[in-house]
């Protein structure tokens, strides 16, 4: 074929075409990215902080415009609660803006040990296959046949209520799937040509194995990364809602669902109401960009 | 007047990053009851060709130009429904892979009269018989069961032959057959080539043959047309394309065809038994079962320094294990491997691994022998790693020198395996077989999967390293055209043993096993002076290679010899010397029972 305008090759995984819930989940997750890091210090009041005014409500559509007026000239007596205030005097909108430190935080921890943990796993798990390997399966089965909420509510309650412990256990209910992922693609990564020819060459088998096959096996662990920061995300807060999680006054969007929650029957919506859209975008864009990244990689294969 | 003509077709595939045109004003001709062959390189637009004769292309592609007349109507100018019905009706096809073609959920004879009545008017009763009809006249032994067949249940040659006899039930006046043989094993592919042709004599059908083969080519076709680059760039009888190529293309193509002559290699004397194995024994173990697959069954191999010597076999002979077993990448079951006069059969893997900086290997698959992930210069590293601890700068000298040893650019070195070319992969591939100056070389069917021009260039390169670097190679290949070319002997298997060995001349020549007479008879060799369609072909082996679980207790070929009696059925046979020199594993031929044949 000639006349044909290359493409170049190595792109497919990171531009393409218009993909619009790739970019939206890109988006989505550099805004949360970004609080993380700068959160606790760009909203107007300090999230562990109380104000006197008590279950203040948000201000309606018609006050923004004044509100925001205000608020850059500088006229207003207190800068505006833009998500209005719950019912200990906390700022919502500085909180659901500073709890991203919290949740990805521990999200990320969980991840990476998880992903660590699981593809190393997974790696031995494929590589070598005997009575051990299969075993350390069957056990993952049964870890994966209970429902995550339920398993990681029982490691916190049993291990005790620090951020440490919700890090192991929302860790080791991640751990089965890594495992399973890179596994299986280990299994067929490891009967490649390149791996039998490294074989021929005069490669140690623990060469073969990290140095060919493991590379050749992660992008689907990768990938899957997306998907489970995502969920644990809504796992931390899960935990938080139930009590089993962070300890007030930390800003964390389970934390302040549940704490609104008791005030909803009053009527005051928001303090459970915006910290919960909050989470549901998050999840919602990582997940996007999960499945957004696993398309292209199957058309990128 | 002639059946159809092409006038300045185009097919244009336009992506969001990309505009190209496989066929780029393509123009030829088609008379009645004539066998056009269609060559090109993968990419030239051949199967974009066949299928825009039909007014067909797959998506994103367009017929953006140009005429089809057939039988004196523009086929691209009629209607959807004016199309359908030439289609199948008057111009039948065939495509690549027969499986995937058959519906996995209708009985084979179910979809003949689908595809027969849908162009005819005929009962169902009518459409049964021509089904059977059709069945028996593509050769399929017993087809009024065949027909109650589902796609799984027949092999692979079995299914190519339902798809022309459906191609065929409407007797259409032209055949489109895209490589129908790609993937099917020599003596299967000649059955099928020699079926389509006969059958093709009595529906009277002219034939586009689609194919990268010049030996399909060679023997099949009266005239030959040359695509390169989306264009016709040379259309010529068979004869005249073979002896006097007109486009540069074309006799890049042939140039091997041209150079090799009827000369065999020179036979090398030196260093004999430089590796040989006694015995060699490689048994799979099936899973919950007692049984054991028998992949390779005591062969004794000998290849002396500097020599090459090709292994040759339908696929399932067990060719690929024995070049498995002799780098150890499978431990052998039994058997010895002598290489430099020392048996590598039983060392630990810490000893054999200093071993294989001396002996390597070259697989089938250069898309998948080489780390994705890795640049050229650290795939050639790699090896110096291991076996040469050096710095950085001369590992890359190394390989860049390397690189210029294979005929490539040394700029490569900083490239991904991702985007380069089947054969500049394999290329890669044999500089890091050789980087370290082994004395040994497996080479693994290492052309099987490159375009005829690029196997050209492939294996003239590996004639050349042979001869300056002194190396032996063991040549697994099912291409007897390329063993002829490149080796000095030859062994012959057929269901883990070898039946015959000698120096090629003796076994091209003037074979004696029954088997290694039916591989030569069905390998096409690219000569259209001995066309098999104008020569009658003797006795060919009936049916295919037995499964390697329940070898049979006799001869192993008894089930497919054309000479077979009682006592070859009972008997297992050995491998015994002839006066020549050369090795037969036949009674019959011993006790010179089978007079020779010629080829």
């Amino acid at each position: 074929m000639a006349r044909i305008e290359q493409v170049e090759p190595g792109m497919t995984l990171i531009v393409r075409k218009r993909d619009w819930l790739f970019i939206i989940g890109v988006s989505i997750v550099s805004v949360v990215c970004l609080l993380a890091l700068i959160g606790p210090y760009i909203g107007p009041y300090d999230p562990t902080l109380t104000t006197p005014r008590v279950a203040y409500p948000p201000p309606s559509l018609t006050e923004i415009p004044g509100q925001l007026i205000g608020w850059i000239s500088g006229t207003l007596e207190y800068p505006p609660h833009w998500m209005g205030t719950d019912a200990s005097g906390y700022d919502i909108f500085s909180r659901v803006i500073a709890a991203p430190r919290t949740d990805l935080a521990i999200a990320l921890a969980a991840n990476a040990l998880s992903l660590v943990l699981g593809v190393f796993l997974g790696l031995v798990a494929g590589y070598y296959r005997n009575w051990a390997t299969e075993l350390m399966m069957r056990v993952s089965d049964v870890m994966q046949s209970f429902p995550v909420f339920i398993s990681a509510m029982v490691l916190v309650a049993l291990a005790g209520r620090s951020t440490t412990n919700i890090v192991i256990a929302l860790a080791f209910v991640y751990v089965p799937i890594y495992i399973r992922l890179t596994r299986a693609e280990v299994l067929s990564q490891k009967s490649r040509g390149f791996v039998e020819a490294a074989r021929a060459l005069g490669n140690c088998e623990l060469n073969i194995a990290l140095r060919h096959v493991l590379p050749n096996s992660m992008t689907p662990a990768l990938i899957q990364s997306s998907v489970t920061i995502g969920f644990a995300i809504l796992l931390t807060a899960g935990l938080s809602f139930v009590g089993a999680g962070v300890r007030p006054p930390t800003p964390e969007w389970g934390l302040m669902i549940s704490t609104g929650a008791n005030q909803i029957i009053l009527g005051e919506w928001w303090p459970s109401v915006f910290p919960g859209i909050a989470i549901s975008l998050t999840v919602f864009g990582f997940a996007v960009l999960g499945n957004a990244l696993e398309r292209r990689y199957e058309e990128g294969q | 007047m002639s059946l159809l003509q092409v006038r300045n077709l185009q097919v244009t595939y336009r992506s969001e990053t990309a505009v190209s045109r496989p066929v780029d004003g393509v123009n030829f001709t088609i008379n009645p009851r004539e066998v056009v062959g269609l060559v090109g390189d993968a990419g030239s637009g051949k199967s974009t060709t066949a299928l825009a004769l039909l007014g067909l292309a797959r998506n994103p592609g367009k017929i953006t130009g140009g005429e089809v007349i057939f039988d004196g109507r523009d086929l691209l100018k009629l209607s959807e429904d004016q199309a359908r019905a030439i289609r199948g009706r008057d111009i039948g096809i065939i495509v690549q892979n027969p499986r995937s073609a058959l519906n996995p959920m209708l009985r084979v004879g179910k979809q003949i009269r689908l595809a027969y009545r849908a162009h005819n008017d005929a009962t169902e009763a009518h459409a049964r018989k021509q089904a059977v009809e059709m069945l028996r006249m593509v050769g399929i032994n017993d087809p009024e069961r065949r027909v109650e067949a589902f796609a799984h249940e027949l092999s692979g040659g079995m299914a190519q032959r339902a798809l022309i006899a459906m191609a065929l039930s409407s007797k259409p006046k032209l055949l489109i057959a895209d490589e129908p043989t790609s993937g099917l094993d020599v003596t299967i592919q000649a059955q099928f080539l020699d079926q389509m042709w006969t059958t093709v004599q009595d529906t009277g059908s002219a034939i586009l043959l689609v194919t990268q083969e010049l030996g399909v080519i060679a023997n099949y076709c009266d005239r030959v047309l040359v695509l390169h680059d989306g264009r016709i760039v040379e259309d010529a009888p068979v004869r005249e394309f073979f002896a006097n190529p007109q486009h540069p293309y074309s006799q890049d193509v042939l140039r091997l065809f041209h150079e090799r002559g009827g000369d065999f290699p020179a036979q090398t004397t030196a260093g004999k038994g430089f590796l040989r194995t006694e015995a060699l024994t490689k048994h799979f173990p099936l899973r919950n079962s007692t049984k054991v697959v028998q992949a390779v069954d005591k062969v004794s191999l000998s290849i002396g320094r500097a020599e090459a010597v090709g292994l040759v076999g339908e696929s399932g002979s067990g060719k690929t294990t024995v070049g498995r077993c002799l780098m150890r990448l499978v431990d052998v079951t039994s058997g010895k491997i002598i290489f430099d006069g020392t048996d590598i059969a039983g060392l630990s893997p810490a000893e054999m691994r200093k071993v294989r900086a001396r002996m390597q290997i070259v697989f089938q698959d250069p898309y998948d022998s080489l780390n994705p992930r890795w640049s050229i210069a650290d795939i050639l590293g790699e090896p110096l790693r291991i076996h040469a601890p050096g710095d950085a700068k001369t590992h890359r000298d190394k390989a860049a020198s390397a690189l210029k040893l294979v005929d490539l650019d040394p700029a490569l070195l900083d490239r991904k395996p991702r985007g380069l070319g089947a054969s500049t992969l394999q290329r890669v591939n044999i500089a890091r077989a050789l980087i370290l100056d082994p004395q040994f070389v497996v080479l693994d069917e290492p052309t099987s999967v490159l375009a005829p021009r690029a196997r050209n260039g492939l294996v003239a390169l590996l004639a050349r390293l042979q001869a300056e670097l002194g190396i032996s190679f063991l040549f697994i290949s099912h291409d007897l055209t390329t063993v002829r070319y490149l080796c000095q002997r030859v062994a012959v298997m057929y269901l883990g043993q070898i039946v015959e060995e000698g120096t090629v001349e003796q076994v091209f020549s003037t074979p004696m096993h029954p088997y290694s007479r039916a591989l030569l008879l069905a390998h096409l060799f690219p000569d259209p002076t001995k066309r098999r369609v104008d020569y009658p072909v003797p006795a060919a082996l009936q049916g295919e290679i037995p499964s390697p679980i329940d070898v049979p207790k006799g001869c192993y070929l008894a089930s497919r010899c054309p000479h077979v009696t009682d006592a070859c059925r009972a008997a297992p046979q050995s491998l015994q010397p002839l006066a020549d020199g050369r090795q037969v594993r036949c009674m019959r031929v011993l006790n010179h029972e089978i007079p020779p044949d010629s080829v």
